[in-house]
């Protein structure tokens, strides 16, 4: 039988902006197995984030239920939300959100701080992994681009997650970079990390197992 | 890697603002240690002045009001009325006097104003009053022209025992019989001269300033300040020197209510200083706040590394504070002896010690931290998701 990371089931989100009910997602039904590795696809605004979010314990879905690890947590409280994203989620934005007077390892280490580890032999060997290990003492200010998005690739490993959400992680990046990102998230899925990665270019989509297209709040394919 | 390791990287950030949130404090921590080592010092510096260093329990006067009586009494003011020599013979009759002390006491300012000399005029009694006086050489009063000095006084005159002084001001010599060692007192400052003497140059013969009066048991106090009024004419004031003093640190409660709301405002000035700023460095690190949250950040690490953040410039800012208050106290309390309209003491009106530094770096650092809460709560309640999707 395969085992699900996280299962999404009729989930819908509703937003109030002004007088205005924006629909961002209706009953999305969908699941993440062990080892995937997904791409989800959509417009602007087709709500692709808003999954995400929900995916990634940030948000709670207006209807519908949400099991990650086979635990429900559509109605769970703030900190058993933040436990989880410690223990479960690794994230991976396009901006980086690396902070700038902390050295990459400090970076990286980071996450770990906040699950009460404060030792940094991991963070040095993900350094290692994604070829950062001669840039451990840098600050953020002084790597390129593509080697900023590897620290962060490595800070979102820390606390070993099984799952790792990635919302456009090449959408800062050159070609040559965004490439080298993803034959890293490749890498790392082949090792058994789950991925699930938001984008909308087409050359990153290949990189990916599994599509998922969002349109309008609802997955059309 | 700590939490402290990175509330301290954060505040790198902005140097700048970091120090002048800081100096904010600083200012706060700085004036409260001055604030206190002035209220404490004018206090003892007043009680030393008339009661701990006197020896003398009770005063005869005729001034009613004690800013007025300190003036005659203690400075040599100048004022009309004049105690009586006969009265001498009244008090005599008390039993419970130990010594009677009755003293002529003026000041002398040169013509250039550089200098004020004060001269007392006095019995043999005063040796009796003041049993913590040594003489440094010489020894006491002997013939109409005979003055002692204070240790100060002939450091600055240059006297030596047996020479002879000349006073331009009273176009007098006197010969030096004794020198007083230090006692750190008015007494350092002063020209002991007979008291029939003392009368003769400012032609008051048979008047007082007042009369000093040390009591044999210190317990019947008030039992002879009563007996005394009934005996004294009915404008005649009978004063304890602590009534004295007491009086006279009234008065100066307005100059210290000044003081207190001084530290208040510079307190507020403080408080909002650091809210604002420390709330500014949180709305500029929304989204990275908001990051932390996804990797795993509870209120309680938020709260806590932003508690940390305030606390290291509080906790620096206090210390540098209170120990600038230590070096500025003195600075102030000269300050203070040139604009001070009620009685000016001799000693060192400003006296910081540690125990104020102490009090004013914790004062301080609580108000830091307390101000850390609401900036620490608004980072604790940034909603990631919001952030991510509107910024």
């Amino acid at each position: 039988m395969t085992e699900h990371i996280i299962e999404l089931h009729d989930v819908s989100k509703n937003y109030t902006r002004g007088v205005e009910t924006v629909h961002a997602l209706q009953e999305v039904t969908l699941n993440v197995s062990k080892g995937d590795f997904i791409a989800v696809v959509g417009h602007s605004g087709s709500g692709k984030t808003t999954m995400m979010n929900i995916m990634g314990c940030l948000d709670h879905p207006s209807s519908g239920s949400v099991i990650l690890q086979g635990r429900p947590i559509e109605q769970a409280s703030e900190s058993a939300l933040t436990r989880m994203r410690r223990s479960a989620i690794g994230f991976v934005f396009q901006q980086f959100f690396l902070v700038p007077t902390l050295t990459v390892l400090e970076n990286v280490t980071l996450p770990a701080l906040f699950s009460g580890n404060h030792t940094n032999g991991r963070s040095r060997d993900l350094l290692e992994m994604v070829g950062l290990g001669k840039r451990l003492n840098h600050l953020p200010g002084q790597l390129s681009g593509g080697e900023m998005q590897r620290a962060a690739i490595a800070r979102a490993l820390v606390n070993s997650p099984p799952l790792v959400l990635a919302d456009e992680p090449t959408g800062n990046l050159d070609s040559r970079n965004a490439d080298m990102i993803m034959e890293l998230f490749e890498q790392l899925n082949r090792d058994g990390v789950t991925i699930v990665l938001v984008t909308h270019n087409a050359d990153i989509v290949k990189h990916c197992e599994r599509t998922v297209h969002i349109e309008d709040g609802r997955i059309s394919q | 890697m700590t939490f402290f390791k990175v509330a301290l990287s954060n505040l790198k950030r902005n140097r700048v603002r970091t120090l002048l949130t800081g100096l904010s404090l600083a200012v706060s921590a700085a004036t409260l240690t001055v604030v206190l080592a002035l209220d404490r010092g004018y206090s003892s510096a007043v009680t030393d002045d008339l009661v701990n260093k006197t020896g003398i329990h009770l005063y005869i006067t005729k001034e009613g009001c004690p800013i007025e009586a300190a003036s005659v009494i203690a400075q040599g003011g100048l004022s009309p009325l004049y105690v009586e020599e006969d009265i001498l013979a009244r008090l005599a009759t008390v039993a419970d006097l130990e010594a009677i002390l009755p003293f002529k006491l003026f000041a002398v300012t040169t013509d250039d104003g550089s200098r004020t000399d004060i001269f007392m005029g006095v019995t043999d009694a005063i040796l009796s009053m003041k049993p913590d006086w040594r003489f440094a050489a010489g020894g006491w009063l002997k013939e109409d022209d005979s003055v002692v000095i204070g240790a100060d006084m002939a450091q600055i005159e240059f006297l030596q025992v047996g020479q002879r002084m000349y006073n331009e001001n009273f176009d007098r010599e006197f010969t030096v019989t004794g020198i007083l060692e230090r006692t750190y007192s008015q007494d350092d400052g002063t020209f002991f001269v007979p008291l029939a003497t003392a009368q003769a140059m400012v032609q008051r013969e048979g008047k007082l300033s007042a009369v000093g009066l040390k009591l044999a048991d210190i317990s019947r106090m008030d039992l002879v300040q009563n007996q005394l009024r009934a005996l004294m004419p009915a404008d005649y004031f009978v004063l304890g020197s602590k009534e004295l003093s007491e009086g006279i640190l009234q008065f100066f409660g307005a100059t210290r209510a000044i003081m207190i709301v001084m530290v208040f405002v510079a307190f507020i000035i403080s408080v909002f200083g650091i809210i604002n700023t420390m709330l500014m460095a949180v709305l500029e690190r929304r989204r990275e706040i908001a990051y932390l949250k996804c990797v795993g950040a509870g209120r309680l690490d938020l709260v806590r590394l932003i508690t940390l953040e305030t606390t290291s410039i509080a906790l620096a800012g206090s210390a540098a504070g209170a120990l600038l208050g230590m070096v500025l106290s003195p600075v102030a309390g000269n300050l203070l002896r040139t604009f001070l309209v009620a009685y000016v003491p001799s000693g060192p009106i400003a006296r910081p010690e540690p125990m104020i530094a102490l009090m004013a770096f914790i004062l301080c650092s609580i108000v830091g931290l307390a101000c850390s809460l609401y900036p620490a709560l608004r980072a604790a309640r940034i909603v990631p998701m919001e952030v991510l999707r509107n910024d």
